[in-house]
């Protein structure tokens, strides 16, 4: 019977009912969206390595590049106990050299990959007892190690329009050779390796092939089936012990675990974004059923009158909630999982690897979103029904809208303001730098604006009385009337005012943080991407390149690049892996230039420095995580044992979320033996037709050496849109709180003219125009507008700040805060505009009030 | 002089199928500065009759004059305008802004007509010390009375000067001394400045302060009684009462 009286009152109201619902629609359909999409990306990394590794248990690899695996170590492997069985792997990145080369850089959140092509050398007897390979045609390798013929993933080969019997030709160190196809695997579990782009071919021709006899590059291990997670890595210390520090034991998912951690930081973000959402869908629930009480009041008087309890009427108001928390929340899956396919686009773009196949709807996600959505609507719809069960029987024949001054609005900005002041408190003070889901951060954040909510009825005549002089002058007297009707139902109208305040706060964090970043982000790159074409091979390239194609026509410079993997120790901690970039000290600077954190560093005096070696420029997320500082000792695992180098300068460098060393191309052959480059950076004449010497490059060395040539101006176009397409999902979700919180006001201002109608009629009567009560409820939105618009800039740039600093603490990356004027501008402006818009229809309807009916409405 | 007339006034409603004479042929003038009460029985179209003089609806017959202007037939904005310079009205539930001051709530008309309430201020003070709530113009109407809501509305009407006043049951939501108290503001208002007042009402304690009385019943004038030979209230009240029993029997 309740229930029936519950969606009686529904069903009189479908469009309004819809439209409360809709914010937590968006926020549910956002939580699931985030988790199917997150499910999905992790997936597709882990299974990348853990799929890809199949039942390994445990990886030996050479600490650096120049190390190899030999017969001797697999010995010792093998003499281990519980070790079942030792399986050596080669691996050889190469080239199928083709006509063009221009196009097939591909760019990731990871890093730009050229069109490369892994081998893996394997022993055919061995390898199908740890990695299940699903041949779709011909054969898997045979027997004989020594033969040189290749399984390819069938998606790659039709690429490349190879079929199965072809010979086909890579680029190796010495130059083109044939392997022959004699079978085709699907693109699942060890075919996902390296996008797919993969093949194997027996061991031994590997190792001839790649200049590499008696040498493995890796060995996977296959422990007893009765080895347990403390047997493994008792057996992962003691192996480690064993071959000492030129060899890591690892597990073979660490590395997919270190990216999705990159990217988890980035879905973070976006989890918090949907809290807010929800959070402002909270607000709009509320204002619905404030609504509805404030609508219904005669109808609850008229049933307490025959006999209905209190209870009864909360029961019906809350199940009248719950309904429209399933209806909403159901509209949230769907609109979720829709809207999944979406995200996962986006996001398999920024990893480089498609998604969209993967999206299968975790069980346990659609319970928690559902969850959250229905908790979200009672909670929003609670204070009201208590509301409704205080409805007394004679309400049913007294005056209604009566202003309620309850504990809220008097004493609650005490609570409010202690709130506010702890949450500050604790943001900035930062006690969690390290917490790994900002869980107690967004709770903190919540805290914050849980107390602005609070604080706000009773400072609401104080902004009032601050902005009326606008809106005077801006709406005249109508103005003035409208900006005083503020004061009234202040409850409903704080909630308001809070939403778009939240919104706003939101788009704004989201702009400067963006706009920090970026600042950061293009500076560096305009460095890092110096110089006119970006030279990029997938195989390793000689060092003599560089000068051959400084005499390329129209070329001024070309420097040389190589990236090496290396381990350094920390001033504290233990070792940590990163990236060593070494760099031509003579020639970088005549293609580009290096951004240092601290200005007065002459360039020329830190490069020579480099120059003369055993030095090192450190990043500045480095520096800011270490507290690296020039003329520090920094001490690097090399070749020779642990060496310690110093710091001759902090630079700008996000290269692998910062990880990364600069030093020259001497250290590098002398303390890691390596002379080879990855990259080149060109610089041509000014008066040079840039593709005219892309061509020149590409005719003369780009077969050869498989090289990718990219314009940097294209480059740094395509960084842009990867980084603005990241970004975007941001601002999406910013800007759907804006949208929720105006169908608040939408709201809001039906239920005050609602509530004043006699009022209007009134005004009318005595002599208001129409046009006049529009501009005094555009009046009334204005305000609304501009004191949550402004109390949100405030919010918007104090988060902003502690974000940063946040950021900095976690991360390393020290961003410089800057305050976007454009954001401030156009926040206040969606602020302004959007409350104007909601308040349209609500002022038509004010307008068109019949003042008979209103003025005898009793 | 007729600030006020009518010419063959009907007004037709409809409910339904069933179509409704509210009033049928009423032909009324009021003289400036004189003090006119509407009496009649619930449906007699005294209310009806109130708000078509006031321009808040429209005849379905008929015309009405303001100072010789017909405005019955005027649009929504320049009826509106009418209303606001032209006409003063006072509602039986005070209808009063509660977010703003007694003092505000009576400078509001010219707030409505773009004015700078300041630069009336001599006039708005005058309305107060009528009133008798000059020491009460900063309360706001939840810290008034009834009796002083309503005489807050009365001064309302009052501050743009208006042709004529409208006052429809002014006393009906009052006690019998506020409400006394309200008429007697009406009358001396129509004696001191000379303001023309229509009073509508049920009440022959509250008819009595008037010039005259017009009765109405099912939306037809039935009679007029001049009270002005009669100085006593209670010997006005007692006229009043002996028409209506006439006219109600």
């Amino acid at each position: 019977m309740l229930l029936k009286l519950s969606l009686r009152s529904i069903q009189q109201h479908p469009l309004r009912t819809l439209l409360s619902i809709l914010g937590i629609t968006i926020g549910v359909a956002a939580i699931l969206a985030l988790r199917i999409t997150n499910q999905a990306s992790i997936q597709a990394i882990t299974r990348l390595f853990e799929e890809s590794s199949g039942r390994v248990d445990l990886t030996i690899s050479p600490s650096n590049e120049d190390l190899n695996l030999t017969e001797t170590t697999i010995r010792i492997a093998e003499n281990f106990p519980d070790v079942e069985l030792v399986l050596p792997v080669v691996e050889a990145r190469s080239a199928i050299p083709t006509e063009s080369t221009e196009s097939d850089l591909q760019l990731s959140f990871f890093g730009i990959e050229g069109g490369a092509f892994l081998l893996h050398g394997i022993d055919p007897l061995l390898e199908p007892q740890v990695r299940d390979y699903e041949i779709t045609a011909g054969r898997f390798l045979g027997d004989d190690l020594n033969v040189y013929e290749v399984v390819l993933v069938e998606d790659f080969a039709s690429d490349e329009e190879i079929v199965l019997g072809d010979r086909i030709e890579i680029v190796t160190p010495n130059g083109i050779e044939r392997l022959r196809v004699v079978g085709l695997m699907a693109r699942q579990g060890p075919g996902q390796i390296n996008n797919g782009n993969f093949g194997v071919i027996p061991i031994m021709a590997a190792q001839q092939i790649f200049n590499r006899v008696g040498e493995f590059d890796r060995l996977d291990l296959l422990l007893t089936e009765s080895s347990n997670s403390q047997a493994v890595e008792a057996l992962r210390t003691a192996l480690q012990a064993r071959l000492g520090d030129k060899y890591s034991v690892t597990y073979p998912a660490n590395q997919g675990q270190r990216m999705s951690q990159m990217l988890f930081n980035y879905q973070i973000g976006l989890n918090f974004l949907s809290g807010i959402a929800l959070f402002v869908g909270a607000f709009l629930i509320y204002n619905a059923f404030a609504m509805t009480v404030v609508e219904r009041t005669r109808e609850f008087g008229m049933l307490r009158t025959v006999g209905m309890t209190r209870n009864q009427i909360l029961s019906m108001v809350l199940l009248e909630a719950l309904a429209m928390g399933i209806l909403g929340s159901a509209l949230g899956l769907l609109l979720g999982i829709f809207g999944a396919r979406g995200l996962a686009g986006l996001v398999g773009s920024l990893i480089g690897a498609p998604l969209t196949a993967d999206l299968d709807v975790p069980a346990g996600a659609v319970i928690l979103s559902l969850a959250v959505g229905l908790i979200v609507t009672l909670l929003g719809a609670l204070m009201p029904s208590l509301q409704a069960s205080r409805v007394s029987p004679i309400a049913a024949l007294r005056v209604r809208g009566r202003s309620q001054n309850g504990w809220f609005s008097r004493s609650g900005w005490k609570l409010g303001l202690a709130m506010l002041l702890v949450s500050t408190a604790v943001l900035f003070w930062n006690p969690f730098p390290y917490d790994p889901q900002f869980i107690l951060g967004s709770l903190t954040v919540f805290l914050m604006f849980g107390g602005v909510t609070l604080l706000m009825p009773s400072t609401i005549s104080l902004w009032e009385k601050i902005t009326r002089p606008l809106m005077r002058l801006t709406f005249r007297n109508s103005g003035l009337i409208g900006s005083k009707n503020i004061q009234r139902s202040k409850i409903r109208t704080t909630l308001t005012t809070v939403a778009l305040l939240i919104g706003v706060a939101m788009i704004l964090v989201v702009r400067i943080m963006i706009g920090s970043l970026s600042g950061d982000l293009l500076t560096w790159l305009d460095g890092y991407f110096g110089g006119d074409i970006y030279a990029h091979s997938s195989i390793p390239l000689r060092s003599e390149l560089a000068g051959q194609i400084s005499g390329v026509a129209g070329v001024v410079a070309a420097t040389p690049i190589n990236y090496y993997e290396i381990e350094i120790q920390p001033p504290t901690g233990d070792p940590e892996p990163l990236l060593f970039m070494a760099i031509d000290p003579a020639t970088y600077p005549r293609v580009t230039q290096f951004v240092f954190s601290d200005s007065a560093v002459d360039p020329l005096a830190a490069l020579s420095r480099l120059n003369q070696g055993d030095a090192v420029f450190v990043s500045s997320v480095m520096a800011e995580k270490y507290g690296y500082a020039p003329g520090d000792a920094l001490w690097i695992k090399t070749n020779q044992g642990w060496k310690d180098f110093e710091v001759a300068a902090v630079v700008v460098d996000f290269y692998n979320q910062g990880m990364v060393l600069t030093g020259s191309r001497h250290d590098l052959r002398r303390y890691f033996r390596s002379n080879e480059i990855s990259t080149l950076l060109i610089n041509i004449q000014d008066d040079a037709d840039i593709s005219v010497v892309m061509d020149n490059i590409d005719k003369q060395f780009g077969q050869r050496y498989n090289l990718s040539l990219v314009s940097n101006t294209n480059l740094r176009e395509d960084i842009s849109t990867l980084l603005d397409q990241a970004f975007s999902m941001f601002d999406v979700m910013a800007v759907l709180a804006v949208a929720i919180a105006s169908l608040g006001i939408v709201n809001t201002l039906t239920m005050n003219i609602l509530e004043r109608r006699r009022e209007i009629g009134m005004l009318r009567a005595i002599g208001m125009t129409r046009g006049q009560v529009v501009r005094m409820v555009l009046a009334e939105a204005g305000l609304m507008g501009l004191v949550g618009g402004g109390i949100g800039l405030g919010f918007g740039i104090l988060l902003s700040r502690i974000f940063l600093s946040g950021m900095t603490a976690m991360s390393g990356y020290k961003l410089d805060f800057i305050v976007p004027l454009g954001g401030v501008i156009t926040s206040l402006i969606v602020a302004l505009v959007v409350t104007q818009v909601a308040a349209l229809y609500p002022a038509q309807k004010a307008a068109k009030t019949d003042i008979l009916a209103a003025i005898q409405y009793e | 002089m007729a600030v006020l007339r009518t010419n063959n006034l009907h007004k037709q409603y409809q409910l339904g199928e069933v179509g409704i004479n509210a009033l049928s042929g009423i032909d009324f003038a009021v003289d400036s500065g004189e003090f006119v009460a509407i009496m009649g029985p619930s449906g007699s179209g005294k209310s009806t009759l109130l708000h078509l003089l006031g321009g808040l609806d429209t005849p379905s017959e008929g015309q009405i004059l303001l100072s010789d202007q017909v405005f019955s037939d005027l649009p929504d904005r320049e009826m509106t305008i009418t209303r606001r310079r032209r006409i003063g009205f006072v509602f039986q539930f005070f209808n009063l802004l509660p977010t703003l001051t007694a003092e505000e709530n009576i400078s509001l008309p010219l707030m409505i007509d773009g004015q700078q309430p300041e630069k009336f201020q001599g006039r708005i003070d005058r309305l107060l010390f009528l009133v008798g709530l000059e020491d009460r113009r900063d309360h706001k109407p939840d810290q008034l009375s009834g009796g002083e809501q309503q005489r807050v509305a009365l001064a309302r009407a009052l501050v743009t000067e208006p042709e004529i006043l409208l006052a429809d049951e002014p006393t009906g939501n009052l006690d019998s001394k506020a409400g006394a108290r309200v008429m007697s503001l009406l009358r001396r208002s129509s004696d001191e400045l000379g303001q023309t007042v229509v009073v509508v009402t049920h009440d022959p304690r509250a008819a009595a302060y008037a010039d005259r009385v017009v009765y109405l019943r099912d939306g037809q004038q039935q009679e007029a009684l001049d009270l002005s030979s009669f100085q006593e209230l209670s010997q006005r009240v007692r006229e009043i009462m002996t028409v209506m029993e006439r006219l109600e029997t």
